[in-house]
């Protein structure tokens, strides 16, 4: 199956980017892959962009809530970057709030925030 | 993106007020109409003597006088009252007779005649009839009947007139509400990162909406990191949309914003503990400048 959603590295931080909106076997593959390259990679931040999502359902908010609480026991930080502002309402109106994963405007802000958060 | 947020606000139907039913109420039948039209040769004969006796009784008063400037206005207004009261007499009760007098309703409603005016006016004409039919018919057994008739009949009438009061008066209420909640919401920088949204008013249902659009879519265009949004000059919020500004602001967090809620009011605060919602979960400082010196802390942290 081809890969549908690239693992770039910068530094040492991961950066995710979601192309167009993901089946739900196109998130779970993902999950193993960035979990084996936090460590593969050594890496201690890990960014999920998802600014060309129109959409993020319920299955796949939780599975990017419990990315985030698996890559953090393995040693790194997650972000989530670019959540657009219709996405953002209707996920709050789904009761969607990923109140344990940090959340950051863009890609920037996003590596600063990661880069903060590293001593 | 209105869409998503749009809430189940629907219009309120009213109940059925068909003219049919109206006549039944008040207990209008073809008797009546038939007995009115029984008057109506009287009452055509009369009717230049009524109203010229009621104009000079209506001139008499400071008040009414005002809404006459010219002695060509005033002929204009007493043909249309000698058509007005013809048709009371001989016009069919129909739909299309409610909306003709609910139509002169709202021009009197516009033209600043009062209630205590036109039902005044209505008096006046029913006396003056009432009397003149006397004179002419006063041995007649029907006469009184036909005159009970006709006072049902001009009860229908003033009804409809002092509907469209009430409604002219409810539209103006409604227009100036709307007005209220579509103030615009300005999106002020106060620095980089730093957004002020100030909003004085009335929040109802509809305005969060377009404040949510609005502060949302203000983070994204000014790539801010931290918003103040000021409610000092609101006075209540239902829950609903406490709720909704709650939502907002989680929002504003989903897209990496912090927001800090200032100058909520007593009522403010206790719509906001009666959903649930405590100082922990929100961000909230007591006055704007509190606000804003957070949000630098913020941003600078």
């Amino acid at each position: 199956m081809a890969v549908r959603v690239p693992i770039l590295r910068q530094g040492r931080t991961l950066i995710a980017s979601f192309q167009d909106d993901l089946s739900d076997s196109d998130i779970l593959s993902l999950q193993g892959r960035v979990l084996e390259d936090v460590i593969r990679h050594r890496a201690t931040g890990v960014i999920f962009d998802v600014s060309a999502l129109d959409v993020l359902d319920s299955f796949g908010t939780r599975t990017l809530s419990d990315i985030a609480a698996a890559v953090q026991l393995r040693g790194a930080r997650m972000a989530i970057v670019g959540i657009q502002p219709e996405v953002a309402f209707s996920m709050v109106l789904l009761g969607l709030t990923l109140s344990d994963v940090p959340t950051a405007l863009d890609l920037e802000t996003g590596l600063a925030l990661l880069a903060r958060a590293v001593p | 993106m209105d869409d998503i947020i749009a809430s189940s606000t629907g219009g309120h139907g009213q109940p059925g007020d068909g003219t049919a039913d109206q006549l039944r109420w008040f207990d209008i039948t073809d008797t009546d109409r038939r007995r009115a039209e029984a008057l109506a040769e009287t009452a055509g004969d009369v009717a230049d003597e009524i109203i010229e006796a009621f104009y000079a009784h209506l001139l008499s008063f400071e008040d009414a006088r005002r809404h006459f400037r010219t002695d060509a206005q005033i002929e204009r207004v007493k043909r249309a009252q000698q058509t007005y009261f013809r048709e009371l007499l001989s016009a069919p009760l129909d739909a299309g007779y409610v909306e003709n007098r609910r139509r002169i309703g709202r021009i009197h409603e516009r033209a600043g005649v009062t209630p205590t005016l036109y039902v005044g006016a209505y008096a006046y004409y029913l006396h003056s009839l009432g009397h003149l039919v006397m004179d002419r018919r006063g041995q007649d057994p029907q006469a009184v009947p036909l005159l009970l008739s006709l006072i049902k009949i001009a009860h229908f009438d003033m009804a409809q007139a002092l509907e469209t009061y009430v409604e002219a008066r409810e539209a103006t209420i409604e227009q100036r509400e709307r007005e209220m909640s579509e103030l615009p919401t300005p999106v002020l920088q106060l620095r980089d990162g730093l957004l002020l949204i100030p909003v004085v008013g009335t929040l109802d249902s509809y305005r969060a909406r377009s404040l949510t659009v609005k502060l949302l879519e203000g983070i994204r265009d000014h790539r801010a990191k931290a918003v103040v949004l000021d409610i000092t000059g609101v006075a209540a919020v239902d829950s609903a949309v406490a709720n909704h500004l709650i939502q907002t602001m989680t929002a504003a967090r989903l897209m990496g914003a912090t927001s800090v809620l200032t100058g909520l009011s007593a009522d403010v605060a206790q719509a906001l503990v009666k959903i649930g919602v405590t100082g922990e979960t929100l961000r909230t400082a007591g006055d704007l400048q509190h606000g804003i010196e957070i949000a630098e802390r913020l941003l600078d942290g």
